[in-house]
């Protein structure tokens, strides 16, 4: 254990004293806080555009407008919902209504303007830029022009930039809408005809099926307490994956430089091969759970700064902390988790210590990636539909077990099934590690290199090959 | 405790249809320095990875201190192998109390005793300089303090002077030497013959797998029949007149200024005796030279020249390292 433990330090340490791990370190939250500022500034510094309707009766100018404000009280309405989830003062109608017709002066980004001609080719110089129109924020371009055609029957997006399109999808929107109005206008139906249908419509909520006594304690709805167990499975899948992502180039790397510094036999003079494979598995398990971890409590700083603000997020966790602390999930869940990382991390280790090169491991990299993709589609399936007949059938095969077993976990699969895949993936893991230990030493003592893997494997399957 | 730290009993190693070591025998005495000597390729380093327990023998036994090589033997051992690497991101000081440390030293004892290797060293001003940083000499010697800083009972060192200036060749020598007086047993390979002859208390050597002495300088020597060289002028014939008193000559060269003999100096007779009786006959010397033996002339007359050839280009590669 003592030499386990030596291995380890000196390897982690390697590992965090070197400036790539702090630039890793420091580069997702760095990252998180820049893409944040410039998502915000990018949403703030977007410039507000003018356009114009050449119409001669305004209708279509009106709903466009209608439109703008359609949607500013639709966003207002989502927001005060989530406000009431999180239990902050939620704005009463009266004052969402308003708070969005301030929105629309505020922070609109397409704001019309009177027309400064009445065909195209008077408004050409404006929209070319050559012109400016004046407007509520100063003199500015003209960005748009709807105007009518000559026989009515379309409303034509004029501008020079062809790539902004939200003003001419919005008009679109309003368009459909006015029509729909005419027709049951027509029909003498009423502007809210549609509305009061939908309102009419029967709502389909989500009801669990419990037991009586589930029922009566916790009632019958959907709530996040039932979600929470496959966000949390899922969580944990997609962080194995990291973590096997992860490892792949401080395993590859580790192992060359020794092979490189041809410091195996040293090393082998004072340890057993196992400790040595062992210590250096905890020390790149340790180096990216420390990156992890780190990365962990950032989130969990900006969380709690988020939550201190806002009252009700206590109950949205919640869930998740009690799924955490479910054994059911959670200890296959981690069993899962450390047999795949032994699976994964053992075969990248022992691959590495057949190349002398960074070159020649760059070749590896390829098919190693592909290998890691499958579990991550598998991911993808699994958290969609938990119950696919494909998720059942992968989860029997040994290399996406650690992955799909932990998602099958919250959708409570039989306890036979879970054993017998916790077995497999052991008896898997155990020959993994076998087999790698036999790849490893015949890379650090023999010096074998990938083109005598061949040879090995028909060696160790009982078939004569090359001995290294 | 056993008088042997290392014993081999007809060990053999294959590697496919090459055989690398064949049926090797050997037991290194406790507290002696031992040579192990042959040209590249002659399967020391093999033989002493199978003695530490790197690799498995195909057949034959190896005991280091008198078990399997284990952990707990192989703390006793230090070990410089043939193949130099350290970890080249770590200090210098890091490095010998790392590998200190993993050979059963407290972290407080480790660095104390890197701090002392270091300064006695003169490396001292490089103590926290990384690997990378070192000459490649520097490195070397970080090296094989780092195999002494346990104080092992047992040295083990694979071509520990290649690629070594002779400054430092020879005060590794002195180091060897110093350890050697410390109370350490040391098995070191090497295929420069003059080290071994300098060092060593028993040479063991090998050619292409097998072992072919294992004895004493003394030994190694006697195998040579001791001999001494003669040059004569006008052609004197001095196999006809040393024949009957008992010597063998024979005409090795035409040196342009007369020609040189080689006698065979029978058991019990000494080069003077042949001399005398050259001057008796009346030959016109020109130079006389008594016979120095040289291990390489033991390993000639065990092996044969090819591979004393094959011993020549190890030394050649040695120097052009």
């Amino acid at each position: 254990m003592r030499n386990i433990l030596l291995i380890f330090r000196r390897d982690y340490l390697g590992y965090v004293k070197a400036w790539g791990f702090w630039l890793s370190l420091a580069a997702v939250p760095l990252f998180m806080i820049i893409g944040a500022a410039l998502a915000s500034f990018a949403a703030q510094s977007s410039p507000v555009r003018y356009y114009a309707v050449i119409e001669p009766g305004g209708i279509y100018a009106e709903a466009i407008e209608a439109e703008f404000q359609r949607r500013e009280m639709a966003n207002a309405e989502r927001t005060s919902e989530l406000a009431e989830q999180l239990d902050l003062p939620v704005m009463s109608e009266d004052e969402a209504r308003a708070a969005a017709e301030g929105a629309s002066i505020a922070s609109r980004k397409f704001i019309p303007v009177p027309a400064p001609a009445d065909s195209i080719d008077g408004l050409r110089p404006y929209l070319l830029g050559e012109k400016l129109v004046s407007g509520p924020l100063g003199d500015k371009p003209l960005f748009a022009a709807f105007v009518l055609a000559e026989d009515g029957g379309e409303l034509e997006y004029w501008s020079d930039d062809v790539n902004v399109d939200q003003l001419r999808y919005l008009a679109q929107d309003a368009m459909l809408r006015l029509a729909r109005r005419d027709a049951l206008n027509k029909a003498g139906l009423g502007e809210d005809f549609l509305q009061k249908v939908d309102d009419n419509a029967f709502d389909v909520p989500a009801r669990r099926i419990r037991t009586i006594e589930e029922q009566d304690a916790t009632g019958a709805e959907v709530t996040m307490a039932d979600r929470a167990p496959m966000f949390v499975a899922g969580g944990l899948a997609y962080f194995l994956w990291l973590m096997v992502f992860s490892i792949i180039q401080y395993l590859l790397m580790g192992t060359i430089e020794e092979r490189s510094n041809k410091i195996f036999d040293t090393l082998l003079t004072s340890v057993k091969l196992p400790e040595l494979l062992a210590g250096k598995m905890l020390a790149v398990f340790a180096v990216t759970s420390t990156m992890m971890l780190s990365w962990g409590l950032f989130a969990f700083a900006g969380g709690t700064l988020v939550a201190t603000q806002i009252p009700g997020v206590g109950s949205i966790i919640e869930p998740f902390l009690a799924t955490l602390a479910n054994p059911a999930i959670i200890v296959p869940g981690l069993i899962s988790f450390i047999l795949g990382y032994i699976m994964y991390g053992m075969i990248f280790m022992a691959l590495g210590s057949l190349c002398d090169t960074i070159q020649e491991a760059q070749t590896l990299l390829s098919p190693m990636m592909i290998l890691l993709m499958l579990p991550m589609f598998a991911i993808f399936i699994a958290f969609q539909d938990p119950g696919s007949p494909l998720v059942d059938i992968a989860s029997w095969i040994p290399f996406f077990t650690p992955f799909l077993l932990i998602l099958r976990m919250p959708h409570d699969p039989p306890l036979w099934e879970v054993l017998a895949q916790m077995g497999l993936m052991a008896g898997f893991a155990l020959l993994i590690l076998w087999l790698s230990t036999k790849v490893y030493r015949a890379g650090a003592v023999h010096g074998a290199g990938i083109g005598d893997m061949g040879g090995m494997l028909k060696r160790m399957v009982g078939l004569k090959g090359k001995a290294v | 405790m056993p008088s042997s730290p290392l014993i081999m009993t007809s060990v053999t190693k294959r590697f496919g249809t090459f055989t690398a070591v064949d049926n090797l025998s050997l037991e290194v005495p406790d507290g002696q320095i031992i040579g192990f000597l042959g040209p590249n390729g002659a399967g020391k380093s093999t033989s002493l990875r199978m003695g530490l327990g790197i690799m498995e023998p195909d057949s034959g036994e190896v005991e280091l201190f008198g078990a399997r090589p284990n952990v707990r033997a192989l703390q006793q051992v230090g070990f410089l192998p043939e193949e130099r690497g350290l970890y080249k991101k770590m200090t210098a000081r890091d490095t010998i109390s790392h590998f200190a440390r993993l050979k059963g030293l407290s972290a407080h004892d480790a660095r104390t005793r890197a701090d002392e290797l270091l300064s006695a060293a003169g490396l001292e001003e490089f103590s926290r300089a990384r690997i990378s940083k070192l000459s490649k000499g520097m490195a070397q010697k970080v090296q094989i303090l780092s195999t002494l800083a346990h104080r092992p009972k047992f040295l083990i060192l694979d071509e520990p002077f290649s690629g070594l200036d002779p400054v430092n060749q020879q005060a590794l020598e002195d180091l060897v030497r110093a350890e050697h007086a410390r109370g350490a047993t040391i098995l070191f390979s090497t295929h420069v013959m003059e080290h071994a002859e300098r060092l060593c208390d028993r040479i063991v050597m090998m050619a292409r797998g097998r072992k072919v002495l294992d004895g004493t300088l003394k030994e190694a020597f006697a195998t040579l029949g001791q001999g001494a060289r003669i040059s004569v002028e006008n052609g004197f014939d001095l196999s006809s007149a040393l024949g009957p008193k008992g010597f063998e000559a024979v005409r090795t060269t035409d040196a342009g200024h007369g020609e040189t003999w080689r006698i065979d100096l029978p058991p019990g007779r000494e080069a003077q005796d042949a001399l005398r009786a050259a001057i008796e006959a009346g030959a016109p010397i020109t130079g006389f030279a008594p016979e120095e033996a040289r291990l390489r002339d033991v390993f000639v007359s065990l092996v044969g020249e090819a591979d004393a050839a094959a011993l020549a280009a190890s030394l050649a590669e040695d120097e052009a390292a």
